[in-house]
């Protein structure tokens, strides 16, 4: 089954990669660019069905996503683009295409630039990157900090950014900054909607809000060594039904803290990063009465690789989450400031196949058991005979990008 | 067959030196840019995209080779990545939206030709390629 999947997969993707290439073309005098990306993965673990898929037993494939981006230079400051973007996570995404970004940049000088339109948002070393799998080391990055049942809540914003870049005086580097506000606004096929659905029986129709950040990176004289911090504020809306009443769910306190650095040398890369994220709810369910409950997740994690050869990389990483929360929603059921933690030992293999195909191979092992009341990579429904303690996945995903 | 091994040794030893030898890359830039030299930093933030401007202020616009022996011996002096690697790193900005990528031309000289007619433009060639109607930059 495995090498039947790899074998077909890596074939498929081959062929998509001989026939596919950037390709450019002139509207009047204009160049406008096309290039796309996808992967398949495959997923198969020895205990605890992961990430709404059916991976144990003989595996799941239902790990699929693809891009398509269109953009032009229109002069040398300015210029627009956009990018779609689809994919099937076991029960989420379900293929609904989604405008992943669609942006009109103008940079003044570079240390003064505007982008504006729907918008990735900057957060943390990977947040606006963490779809393209070509460009990590990882099969999965860190779940502890980039959960990809999440990936819709945090990837981009609908507003604007102000950015840029500056060198230093006296050999301090450079520094690099984005500010941005505006309204998110959550896939229902994301994972937080579903996990309402499937462990409260809670149906969102909506879900989202202002939300505002920044983030400063500092390029250190230390050659290759960047360090950096993101902050995000938002206030949420969610709106649905719960056994026929309208639900609501409303954040008083809603912000992530975000700390990282990475070193680069020669083959080298190290990178670590921490993330805090704080919320506090008041949540309506047809009554007069408001429920309160309060969540404080935390993850880092430390990583690294080695370039091996042009063909071959490999990596680890060691990835941490832990999840408190309490309040009175959180009492009336059961638990107590009952707090969840997950380890994640990695350790992982990057195949370059050519420039624009990559097969990667890794193995996680996982120590910790889910809560019901915030994802974190395990359902209820797909592990409806309970939770193990202990699960260890092996992913393959091969990837594609022209 | 000692010297069977020795001429093998001397076989491969030159073949490699010969390869070093005619992949040392050459910087050029269209006359508009007014820098005579760049610095190594400039260049490698310039060829990632972490840059558009050289240190006197001049707007650079990249452009690359698709492959080859400069290629190759550009990106390992200057920008420190295999090609692979480095692509992903491009692509990784055009995906997110942060810029478009840099034309890469078949030839050393197409890339001479695109530089010489094209203000702002920066490119790299093969110390033996000839480079009429280009300024050549010193690394610093």
């Amino acid at each position: 089954m495995l090498l039947k999947y790899i074998a077909s997969g890596t074939l498929a993707i081959l062929g998509l990669s001989i026939c596919l290439h950037a390709q450019e073309f002139k509207i009047g005098e204009k160049d406008v660019q096309v290039h796309g990306f996808g992967t398949q993965g495959y997923v198969k673990t020895n205990d605890n069905n992961w990430l709404t898929m059916e991976t144990s037993g003989g595996g799941s494939g239902a790990f699929t996503d693809a891009g398509l981006n269109i953009g032009s230079q229109i002069t040398s400051n300015f210029r627009i683009g956009g990018q779609a973007y689809s994919r099937k996570l076991g029960a989420l995404g379900d293929w609904h295409p989604q405008l992943d970004w669609a942006i009109a940049d103008y940079r003044v000088k570079p240390w003064l630039g505007f982008r504006g339109g729907k918008v990735k948002t900057v957060l943390g070393l990977y947040n606006d990157v963490q779809d393209l799998d070509f460009a990590n080391t990882y099969a999965l990055l860190p779940q502890s900090v980039y959960p990809i049942d999440l990936r819709d809540a945090m990837i981009a914003h609908e507003g604007g950014d102000i950015y840029g870049r500056a060198k230093l005086p006296n050999n301090l580097g450079a520094i690099a900054y984005t500010a941005y506000g505006g309204r998110r606004s959550d896939s229902m096929s994301s994972g937080y909607p579903y996990e309402l659905k499937t462990a409260a029986s809670i149906y969102l129709t909506s879900y989202g809000g202002p939300v505002f950040g920044g983030d400063l990176r500092w390029m250190t004289p230390v050659k290759n060594l960047k360090l950096g911090i993101s902050r995000q504020n938002e206030r949420i809306t969610g709106t649905g039904k719960y056994s026929g009443a309208p639900y609501t769910e409303r954040s008083r306190h809603d912000w992530t803290n975000q700390f990282y650095g990475q070193y680069t040398a020669n083959r080298w890369h190290a990178e670590s990063e921490y993330k805090r994220y704080y919320r506090d709810q008041i949540i309506l369910v047809g009554t007069p009465g408001a429920l309160d409950i309060g969540q404080d997740i935390r993850g880092w994690y430390v990583g690294g690789g080695y370039t091996v050869n042009k063909w071959f990389e490999c990596g680890s990483y060691f990835s941490h989450y832990r999840d408190t929360f309490g309040g009175s929603l959180v009492h009336a059921i059961v638990y107590k400031d009952a707090a969840t933690k997950d380890l994640d030992k990695v350790v992982t293999g990057k195949f370059t196949i050519n420039r624009f195909t990559t097969v990667k191979v890794e193995g996680h092992f996982m120590d910790g058991a889910p809560n019901e009341f915030y994802p974190a990579g395990f359902y209820i429904p797909e592990n409806s005979k309970g939770f193990a303690n202990t699960t260890n996945a092996l992913v393959v995903r091969t990837g594609f990008s022209f | 067959m000692k010297k069977y091994f020795l001429a093998i040794l001397i076989l491969f030893g030159s073949l490699l030196l010969t390869a070093k030898a005619q992949a040392q890359a050459v910087v050029i830039a269209n006359p508009s840019v007014k820098s005579a030299d760049v610095s190594k930093s400039d260049l490698r933030d310039v060829f990632t995209g972490a840059a558009s401007t050289l240190k006197d202020g001049s707007h650079v616009t990249p452009v690359l080779l698709k492959a080859g022996g400069a290629h190759d011996e550009f990106l390992s002096a200057y920008v420190g990545k295999n090609d692979s690697a480095f692509r992903a790193g491009w692509r990784s900005l055009v995906f997110s939206g942060q810029a478009s990528m840099p034309k890469s031309l078949d030839s050393e000289a197409a890339v001479v030709e695109f530089v010489a007619h094209n203000p702002g433009a920066i490119g790299y060639i093969g110390k033996g390629t000839a480079h009429e109607g280009v300024k050549v930059l010193s690394v610093r």
